[in-house]
């Protein structure tokens, strides 16, 4: 890619070294659990071991009587505050504690605040809690039978398990397309319940200063400035307003979805500090992490898809129920129950689709997230590929083959999807063709079939995944009513050096380093005398925050139309400077020349210093500017993945042998950290394809609630990734750029499921459910008789 | 989590006289490794505790247990157990049954359990439930094997040596 300014400035395109790296190698980054105030408390949490019980009675007493054991916070304590219930980012509600029934196994039953963490600990042993245990509901299925008990009886008039009921696309149209035609194929699916397992977990100190009224929050949270809004709306009737309440989000070590939600512990830690004013920590370990925070997916869809036998796609139809455990926590746009999924139509030129979902409850613990995911993209892509994929076997063509004849042709951009999105841009031929050159396909399909002489199972599969993502226009997304724009403002200093603040907050994304070449690329100013901070709601213009690969599109933006702003005032100040009209000023990175006379300039460090010592009279003084960004259109990037596998006949263990991953995410900030996500977002990618699920009995039992048994991908599993792009920019987005964090974890799956299925398609095998574990690949073969030979 | 375990062993002596003691919840009970019965409400339920320690996680279940069936005639016996972990930390449901039969002058005895556990145990200690559940079983059957040829029991059970044994049984187990 060619850059516009020079490595000094390093503005876009440039691989700059990260900027925050200078700590975190060094072990300097400041995290939650990092912040140590005077005085301060700390705070566990007594779990529930019952998915479903009611609560007879909780005995503190002994817990009390450790010394160092300050209070013992239950549910009836904080319904005097009425703040036992809080409401969950989809308008349901959620418990802060309960006062008498447990939904899920891992709820937080009471609080237990000690002088120190092993103290609290020592407590929140000694905490008798007496229940009487019920027959729980674990099957999302079984929820909607008639005769299944009414999970969520404290909502007035409820009756059975469902929450919504939501749909898009033309019914009948599709209907019809389905009755006549050719083909059409149909698959079951689970994308099953997983947990973004960052290595930090969730956590916060609340310290409430009574005298200032005042509340600062220290949190583990991706979005602080709606945490803000939160709070003020769910604490303002006990006189926490929103200017009394501080969020900082300091370092984070991983959010992923994660740590949008707002999680019971923290406002428990906020209710006691507000009553004891003391500073309370609360720390979850890795166990809780994984076991009570929201989940993401858990979607079950049928997935059908119906064309020409030739192979041409005309229509898709998708049904899905959701399993939202107990209430509906997700963190989707407001009007989005189902988050985006309506992008499954993918990259495919038809007119026709419908897809419906219906969402339950059952006695699992609350979500979903969108885990590294633009709200259920994961789940829509999922479904599209494979439905590709099984079409393909189908018509009997080859699935590259039968991609190239459907994609939707570059010259059709805009185009309008079925489910009424307008792809902005996009590319798809070339991309599937750079991956299949980068891989050898055509001598791998040979290789394949020599392969199969000798007994050998080998696949090869290929995801084409359209992502939509940068939410969002104004018109259509919000949260809880805010609209989905982001911010940036920036300030430059008399000496040309610069700090930036925005409303967003990097959880490992390098937003210091790549919004300081947005800058960088605008202004001229070098990208390491420029400052970037986010996370402190007293400080940063407000935001709704870094989630949904929305940074760059919005936030990235914003930052860029503000260096604008200071460009247009940076010329007026050179054409004064120079006594010239603006007219007569030409632009090159980092300084105004006068046309014709290159050597008549004014540097962007010396018209800074003119604004605050020799501005041109009747113009503001200073260097600053701020720029609220409302994107007119969502982002879609794409992606074409091409994934190798071996498995062994024998112990069925899945090899990948190569992993081609070409991504266009539109201009490139920077290509080190694009690399960087995208080897991270695909072993993020192999893991719901290979390895990681919830897994939960029909006691409510969760069974693989600790890392010995839920197994996270590492080095030792994850191939030597290959890595390249096209470049199709967003032709609405002020610098090109679409986002690029969750396109591999989005793209992988599918592209892995489909080799893996491609290695067995001959024995018999048409699907496989995610995770394929060599145990299940060995019961399917199994199945078909494959070991009888 | 549920698990179901089979168990079947020989011994001895007359089955009349076996019958008798495994009919007998306050006799067999002290042959259950960490088991005692701490009231006998009635005639069909009884009141009892096992404390088990498994590694890290210790578990006092107390509990009631409630004759369901009791046929002497055909020597077979139908037994409900409830346990709550005594710290409100889980659960432990079982139905047993237990049957004795003559062999050859010898008694054969036959039982099995249908287990369900939810809570900690569930949790931290599904993979090795059922390799605990035999040793614990094998360690009654010696005790009951014992008692019934007149010999001492002591039915403690100690949760190092447990979780020693088990190990042992697991790392050291040869390849089938």
């Amino acid at each position: 890619m060619k850059c516009k300014t020079s490595k000094e400035i390093g503005g876009m395109g440039h691989s700059m070294k990260r900027k925050e790296d200078a700590r975190f190698i060094q072990g300097k980054g400041n995290y939650v659990d990092d912040v140590k105030l005077p005085g301060m408390l700390y705070m566990d949490i007594v779990r529930s071991p019952y998915a479903y019980a009611k609560i007879k009675n909780i005995d503190a007493t002994k817990a009390l009587e450790i010394p160092g054991v300050i209070a013992v916070v239950t549910g009836k304590d904080l319904e005097k505050y009425n703040l036992h219930w809080m409401p969950t980012l989809m308008s349901d509600t959620q418990m802060v504690l309960p006062t008498d029934t447990v939904m899920y196994q891992s709820q937080e039953v009471a609080a237990v605040i000690a002088t120190d963490r092993y103290i609290a600990r020592d407590g929140k042993e000694a905490v008798m809690v007496d229940y009487e245990p019920m027959d729980p509901l674990m099957d999302p299925f079984k929820a909607l039978d008639e005769d299944a008990p009414v999970l969520r009886a404290d909502q007035e008039g409820k009756t059975d398990n469902h929450i919504w009921h939501w749909e898009v696309g033309d019914k009948e149209k599709t209907a019809d397309i389905f009755n006549n035609a050719d083909i059409t194929v149909k698959q079951q699916m689970h994308i099953p319940r997983i947990h973004v397992a960052s290595i930090e977990t969730c956590g916060c100190v609340a310290s409430y200063n009574k005298v200032e009224n005042h509340l600062t929050m220290y949190m583990t949270t991706q979005a602080p400035h709606a945490i803000r809004t939160v709070i003020a709306l769910v604490a303002g009737h006990v006189g926490l307003t929103e200017e009394r309440i501080r969020v900082i989000s300091p370092d984070i070590g991983g959010g992923f979805g994660g740590k949008v939600p707002v999680y019971p512990g923290y406002v428990i830690a906020i209710a006691v500090s507000f009553l004891t004013g003391a500073p309370i920590k609360w720390i979850e370990d890795r166990s809780e992490n994984l076991q009570a925070d929201s989940f993401a997916r858990d979607y079950h869809i049928t997935a059908e898809m119906a064309g020409t036998k030739d192979g041409k796609i005309l229509a898709t139809r998708f049904k899905v129920l959701a399993d939202h455990g107990y209430t509906d926590a997700s963190a989707n746009p407001s009007k989005f129950p189902t988050g985006l999924f309506s992008i499954g139509t993918g990259s495919y030129d038809y007119g026709a689709a419908y897809m419906e979902a219906d969402a339950v409850y059952t006695n699992k613990p609350p979500g979903g997230v969108a885990y590294r995911c633009s709200f259920r993209v994961t789940e829509a892509v999922h479904a599209i590929e494979r439905m590709t994929d099984v079409f393909a076997k189908k018509v009997g063509k080859d699935p590259a083959q039968l991609r190239m004849e459907n994609f939707i042709k570059k010259d059709q951009f805009p185009w309008a999807s079925p489910t009424g999105w307008s792809y902005d841009s996009g590319d798809y031929h070339a991309g599937l063709q750079k991956a299949m050159d980068a891989v050898g396909y055509d001598e791998l399909r040979k290789e394949q079939i020599e392969l199969r002489k000798e007994g050998k199972l080998m696949g090869i599969g290929i995801s084409t995944f359209t992502e939509v993502v940068g939410a969002g226009p104004s018109k259509d997304f919000d949260i809880l009513g805010i609209k989905m724009f982001d911010s940036a403002e920036i300030r430059v200093h008399p000496t040309g050096k610069a700090i930036a603040r925005f409303g967003t907050k990097s959880q490992g994304q390098g937003h210091e380093t790549t919004y300081a070449q947005i800058v960088a690329e605008e202004l001229g100013i070098p990208m390491e005398n420029i400052q970037i901070e986010e996370g402190d709601t007293d400080t940063a213009p407000y935001g709704l925050g870094t989630y949904a690969s929305r940074s760059t599109p919005t936030a990235g933006a914003a930052a860029a139309m503000a260096a604008r702003k200071l460009r247009d005032k940076a010329k007026k100040i050179a054409a004064y400077l120079l006594e010239v009209s603006e007219e007569d000023l030409e632009w090159e990175p980092g300084k105004f020349y006068v046309k014709g006379a290159p050597e008549k300039m004014k540097t962007i460090q010396e018209i800074v210093f003119a604004s605050y010592t020799n501005h041109p009279e009747g113009m503001e003084a200073g260097f600053e500017a701020t720029h609220y960004y409302d994107p007119p259109n969502l982002t879609f990037p794409s992606g074409a993945y091409i994934c190798i596998v071996d498995i062994d006949p024998e112990t069925c263990d899945i090899k990948v042998r190569r992993f081609v991953a070409i991504d266009d995410c539109g201009n490139i900030i920077n290509p080190m950290i694009v690399q960087g996500q995208v080897h991270g977002g695909l072993t993020q990618g192999i893991a719901p394809a290979m390895y990681e699920e919830l897994i939960y009995d029909d006691a409510g039992n969760i069974l693989n609630g600790t890392f010995m048994d839920y197994l996270v991908p590492t080095a030792v599993e994850s191939p030597s990734w290959e890595t390249g792009h096209t470049i199709t920019p967003a032709p609405h987005h002020p610098i090109g750029a679409k986002g690029v964090g969750e396109s591999p974890t989005v793209g992988a799956p599918p592209a892995i499921v489909n080799a893996i299925v491609d290695a067995v398609h001959h024995l018999g095998i048409e699907h496989l459910e995610i995770p394929v574990t060599p145990f299940k690949l060995f019961k399917e073969l199994k199945n078909v008789g494959y070991f009888d030979k | 989590m549920n698990t179901k375990i089979v168990k079947e062993f020989e011994i001895e002596q007359p089955l009349e006289k076996v019958w008798a003691a495994i009919a007998n919840p306050e006799e067999v009970v002290t042959c259950v490794p960490g088991a005692a019965i701490t009231e006998k409400t009635d005639e069909i339920h009884y009141k009892g505790e096992v404390v088990t320690k498994f590694g890290p996680i210790k578990a006092k279940y107390a509990g009631d247990i409630e004759i369901l069936e009791m046929d002497n005639e055909n020597h077979k016996m139908v037994l409900k157990g409830r346990g709550l972990d005594s710290k409100g930390k889980g659960s432990a449901d079982m139905i047993m049954h237990g049957d004795a039969e003559e062999v050859d002058g010898k008694t054969k005895v036959t039982f099995s359990m249908d287990i369900t556990i939810v809570g900690m145990l569930a949790q931290f200690g599904s993979r090795l439930i059922n390799d605990v559940s035999d040793q614990l079983i094998n360690q009654f059957v010696d005790n009951f094997k014992a008692k019934l040829a007149g010999e001492e029991v002591d039915n403690t059970m100690t949760g190092g040596s447990m979780l020693g044994t088990v190990a042992k049984s697991i790392f050291g187990r040869k390849k089938d």
